[in-house]
């Protein structure tokens, strides 16, 4: 669903995939060392954070997931 | 969250908001007057907005036997005879020169064994566009940006403009994403809003980082909105939610190439073209004629309609010009690209390649004229003399507006305040095959929206601030589009009621305005000037090559 995988073991931590995000999905992990997946349901699935990864450590799918609609939330 | 932000300051003569083609034109056409410029984006200069996704740009050159009327025709034509042929003519007279600045600047297009650029169109007529590919150029225009001095501040949010005593602009207050204790005022002679256009989110079209920002603050300020009753038709994917209409983007994927194939319905039938009118998946639907196949190289895939609902037609809708130099009723202010109404294109998008030329152009305009204008407020760019004064008042309006959600302890989430949106906005019967009474129901969720939710939402980090005011951003927008489209009481290009299906020359040769008076929104038209107007002696028919159900 969405992006999906930063895979910690190829990313080298540059960054690349943080800056091309225009959704601000990902962000660098507390330790500053590798990306991580923040906000996963804010992906558009553009995939320029596939395009821009030097590493190609990124997966993202074509799906979304939505929750229900709520009452309120 | 502390109660009291870290406020930095940053003053130049001129502050675009937005870096995408329009912004990234205007920034540089600004230092190149000799003003000192801030560029800021929420996302990425050069990464954001739809510059990433747009590959084709309209250039006109009379040296390469280009006939301007027969140019002009196939816009007055396809656009149904609502654009401005103004600012149509000024578009393709400019294209050139902005399209050598491209060249330029390292910006490589498409060309023939020869060396000469290849160009493409459409088979409605002479319009004609070259081809930049996707994803590369608009960082070529990021590394001009840099070279001209402009300083870039990414990853940051601007949320407000600031007026001062005199009700000019005299600024904007914004916020970093990744410092969640600061805030961002910044002080200018001159604001130009190149913030793009926006929709709702939606899955299928790669703009759910456009949420109107730039019309939604212009608004606010007080300047006059058009062109919301029409909207953006591209089809999406059926069996993905992800961007689809261009191919998909993705590393040894494909040449990024647009690429369309015949649509069938269910039984198998080509469903009929209409020019440039992409509704006919939503007629289809209504008549329970769908599912639909569109036959691509790899195979059959299924289409869906409405891919980019909550947007409207390219250069069709925004700020209306107050001159043709980008200004806004407001003094200070100047609008962009996609920001700017300027109706370059009409009641439908009749020309592959405009929206990338009218940004340029546009920017290019709004960039020179906001330097002049802050040349004035300061004595003369590079003055030296500081920018104009906020208000205090004014700047604690601005940042108590902008700080709102994060200072709130609970409240509605922004995602689910998108998504109840999304539920009333996005169903195809309610913005593409409209009617009074679905349209007003529509009104009603979205004004309690508006009244009842929006103050009270609710932001637990800056990521969610962001969200916050998007959310905010994108119901005024869903506002103004049921209101224009209920106000608009015929059919005309991508605005089609069920329960007026013709075009109304004598009623609605008319565009749209839109303004706040006294808290409220305040809807009129302003005509169609008589030269631009159709031959009424030439048969409806003919007029209007195209047909809509039940006229």
């Amino acid at each position: 669903m969405a992006i999906e995988i930063i895979d910690a073991e190829l990313c080298s931590g540059c960054g690349a995939c943080v800056e091309a995000c225009p959704m601000d999905v990902i962000r660098m992990g507390d330790g500053g060392d590798v990306a991580v997946i923040r906000y996963e349901a804010d992906c558009m699935m553009c995939e320029l954070c596939v395009i821009d990864c030097p590493e190609d450590a990124i997966t993202v799918t074509p799906f979304a997931v939505s929750p229900p609609v709520r009452s309120w939330g | 969250m502390p109660q009291q932000p870290d406020v930095r300051v940053i003053e130049s003569d001129v502050l675009v908001v937005g870096g995408g083609m329009a912004g990234c034109f205007a920034a540089i056409k600004a230092r190149e007057a000799g003003a000192t410029v801030t560029l800021a984006d929420k996302g990425t200069c050069g990464k954001a907005g739809q510059t990433p996704f747009a590959g084709g740009m309209l250039v006109f050159n009379e040296a390469w036997g280009d006939d301007l009327e027969a140019w002009l025709r196939q816009i007055e034509v396809y656009s149904d005879h609502l654009n401005r042929r103004d600012w149509t003519e000024l578009c393709f007279r400019e294209s050139f020169a902005r399209f050598e600045d491209l060249c330029a600047w390292g910006v490589e297009f498409e060309r023939d064994a020869a060396g000469q650029v290849v160009r493409g169109g459409v088979p409605l007529g002479p319009c004609k566009a070259v081809h930049m590919g996707v994803v590369k150029p608009p960082l070529k225009l990021r590394r001009q940006t840099e070279r001209s001095g402009a300083r870039i501040v990414d990853r940051t949010m601007v949320t407000g403009l600031l007026k001062d005593d005199d009700g000019a602009v005299c600024g904007a207050v914004g916020f970093p994403l990744d410092d969640e204790d600061a805030v961002v005022v910044f002080r200018a002679g001159a604001v130009v809003l190149a913030a793009g256009a926006g929709g709702l989110k939606v899955p299928g079209w790669p703009i759910g980082d456009l949420t109107h920002d730039g019309d939604a603050m212009a608004y606010r300020a007080g300047a006059t909105i058009t062109g919301k009753e029409f909207v953006d038709p591209h089809a999406g994917r059926g069996d993905w939610d992800a961007p689809s209409a261009f191919g998909r983007f993705g590393k040894g994927g494909d040449d990024g190439k647009p690429r369309f194939g015949p649509v069938v319905d269910a039984a198998g039938e080509e469903m009929p073209r209409t020019g440039t009118l992409f509704l006919d998946l939503e007629f289809a639907a209504h008549a329970g004629r769908a599912p639909f196949t569109m036959k691509l190289p790899e195979g059959d895939v299924p289409v869906v309609g409405g891919a980019a609902s909550g947007m409207g037609v390219h250069k069709a809708e925004g700020v209306w010009p107050a001159g043709h130099d980008c200004s806004t009723q407001v003094p200070g202010l100047y609008a962009a690209g996609d920001a700017l109404g300027a109706m370059q294109s009409g009641a439908t998008y009749a020309a592959i390649g405009q929206s990338i030329a009218n940004c340029a152009v546009t920017g290019a305009r709004a960039g020179a004229a906001a330097a002049a204008r802050a040349g004035e407020v300061r004595g003369g760019v590079a003055s030296g003399r500081p920018a104009p004064g906020v208000p205090p008042a004014e700047l604690d309006r601005a940042l108590a507006e902008l700080l709102t959600p994060a200072r709130r302890r609970g409240g509605f989430g922004p995602r689910w305040a998108t998504q109840v949106l999304q539920n009333t906005m996005l169903p195809y019967f309610v913005m593409f095959v409209k009617r009074g009474d679905r349209l007003q129901a529509a009104l009603t969720t979205v004004e309690f929206l508006r009244d009842s939710v929006v103050p009270k939402l609710f932001a637990r980090d800056r990521h969610e601030l962001r969200l916050a005011h998007e959310t905010r951003n994108m119901v005024l927008n869903s506002e103004m589009r049921l209101r224009a489209s209920l106000f608009r009481e015929e059919s005309r290009g991508c605005h089609y009621r069920e329960d007026f299906p013709r075009r109304d020359d004598d009623g609605w040769l008319a565009w749209v305005l839109l303004r706040e008076r006294d808290g409220r929104m305040a809807l009129g038209t302003e005509p169609v000037p008589d030269a631009w107007r159709p031959d009424p002696s030439v048969p409806y028919e003919e007029r209007y090559p195209f047909r809509y159900p039940g006229e």
